[in-house]
């Protein structure tokens, strides 16, 4: 078997633009499934038990069915039902996003209910209200405790928008399809394709724990 | 525009087939994975650093690639490069249990050093071999400890089958896909197979919630 690298020589831009992809989709989804995760992870919490099991509906659901699925469904299906077509890079950014925010909703949630009630409490009998008591007292904690938790899950962010090949987003694994099929190189291809996630996913996963482990003592109690 | 329906109906036993196959995919996988990932947590916790090491590489790597990735990657390098020629669905459950194996690893790792150091200076003390503490104090305690974590992993690895549709085979996602091809009714086919698996990985879900309630680490 020999190894050429020819392939790298002639389509290194077509690839680096690919990675340039997948870090959009990436980011931008993890930021979509933020607004979603902080929105419904706190009407859980403090939302009474009504807007809890609405939303722990949607959370569920999101939980049991796959990835695949709802960006098939938001790209060929959703379309069919408003009339207009969707672009390709919105419908991955939008699949992946909503499907981050429910675990990201539940990250919040854990982090939020994991500082004890009686800090509440104790914020109440000093006279605060309830928001300054979240936002003064149980946010800076939570928001330490939930930290490994975030940084795992937009390692699955950038690990999961290479399903968004399947609907032809133009990331990292289907131009490294596209390469693949013109060279004939498959093992080169996606033998690299492999090092560059790993590049990308490996430091952030460690690079969080790192700072995690600087900063875990301001997050206990 | 209009419904049409009946297709689904018309197609429900190819659809179950699938999901039938989705069922076994999972369950072989772990099965495979088990003892897989507790055999790759042991090479890692060896005194050989080589061993150590050697685990150590495969866990990161294959935790930190995508797993679609990973399933191109056996599909189409095993059989051009190093003549390894497997069926589409042992492609799928190597590429799975590979995946799943690296997950366990670490789940099985974490379950193993938590359990107090000295439990093994007492199975010394009463004469115990290491290997001998190591299966009947040691793993029967991590594992109960880690059971939360396993039954996320499972539901997980539901979800991820689905992407061994890629390289057709025919489980849910591919069998509906390919309906939705042949019948045109896009919407229609794309929706019964969401629903299909939330009826399935809903209760699941559910499941691992309580398996967390019950079984939750206090100290």
């Amino acid at each position: 078997m020999t190894i050429s690298l020819a392939p790298f020589i002639d389509s290194w831009p077509f690839l680096l633009k690919a990675v340039g992809v997948t870090l959009f989709i990436s980011v931008f989804s993890m930021l979509l499934g933020f607004v979603i995760g902080v929105i419904v992870g706190s009407l859980r919490t403090y939302g009474g038990k009504f807007l809890d099991m609405t939303l722990g509906f949607y959370v569920d659901t999101m939980r049991a069915i796959p990835l695949l699925v709802i960006l098939v469904w938001v790209y060929f299906a959703f379309p069919m039902l408003t009339g207009h077509s969707i672009n390709v890079t919105a419908a991955a950014i939008a699949a992946l996003g909503i499907h981050l925010g429910a675990y990201i909703a539940e990250t919040i949630r854990a982090g939020l209910t994991s500082v004890r009630k009686t800090q509440m409490s104790a914020a109440l009998a000093l006279g605060m209200s309830r928001t300054q008591a979240v936002r003064t007292i149980i946010l800076p904690q939570a928001v330490i405790r939930m930290l490994p938790s975030l940084g795992s899950l937009f390692v699955f962010a950038v690990k999961d928008s290479a399903i968004a090949s399947v609907i032809a987003v133009p990331e990292l694994l289907r131009q490294t399809q596209v390469v693949a099929g013109n060279t004939y190189r498959p093992f080169e291809l996606y033998t690299a394709a492999m090092l560059v996630y790993f590049l990308l996913c490996f430091p952030v996963a460690r690079g969080v724990d790192m700072i995690y482990k600087r900063v875990a003592h301001l997050g206990s109690s | 525009m209009t419904f049409q329906w009946h297709v689904i109906w018309e197609s429900l036993p190819r659809l179950l087939d699938g999901a039938v196959m989705t069922i076994w995919l999972s369950v072989v996988t772990m099965l495979i994975a088990m003892p897989g990932g507790l055999l790759w947590s042991f090479m890692r916790m060896s005194r050989f650093k080589a061993i150590s090491l050697l685990s150590a590489c495969f866990v990161e790597f294959f935790r930190a690639t995508p797993l679609i990735l990973q399933i191109y990657w056996v599909y189409y390098v095993l059989p051009a490069y190093f003549d390894i020629r497997l069926s589409q669905i042992g492609t799928a459950i190597l590429g799975l249990s590979c995946n799943i194996s690296a997950f366990n690893s670490e789940t099985f790792r974490s379950g193993i050093v938590s359990i107090r150091k000295g439990q093994w200076s007492a199975g010394r003390a009463i004469g115990m071999t290491d290997r001998q503490i190591m299966w009947h104090i040691v793993l029967p305690q991590a594992v109960l400890r880690v059971l939360p974590a396993l039954a996320t992993t499972w539901v997980s690895l539901f979800k991820d089958t689905s992407l061994v549709s890629i390289i057709s085979v025919a489980d849910l996602s591919y069998v509906s896909l390919k309906i939705r091809s042949e019948t045109y009714r896009i919407l229609e086919v794309l929706t019964a197979m969401a629903a299909i698996y939330w009826l399935m990985g809903y209760p699941q879900a559910k499941l691992v919630d309580w398996i967390h309630r019950r079984y939750k680490v206090t100290e």
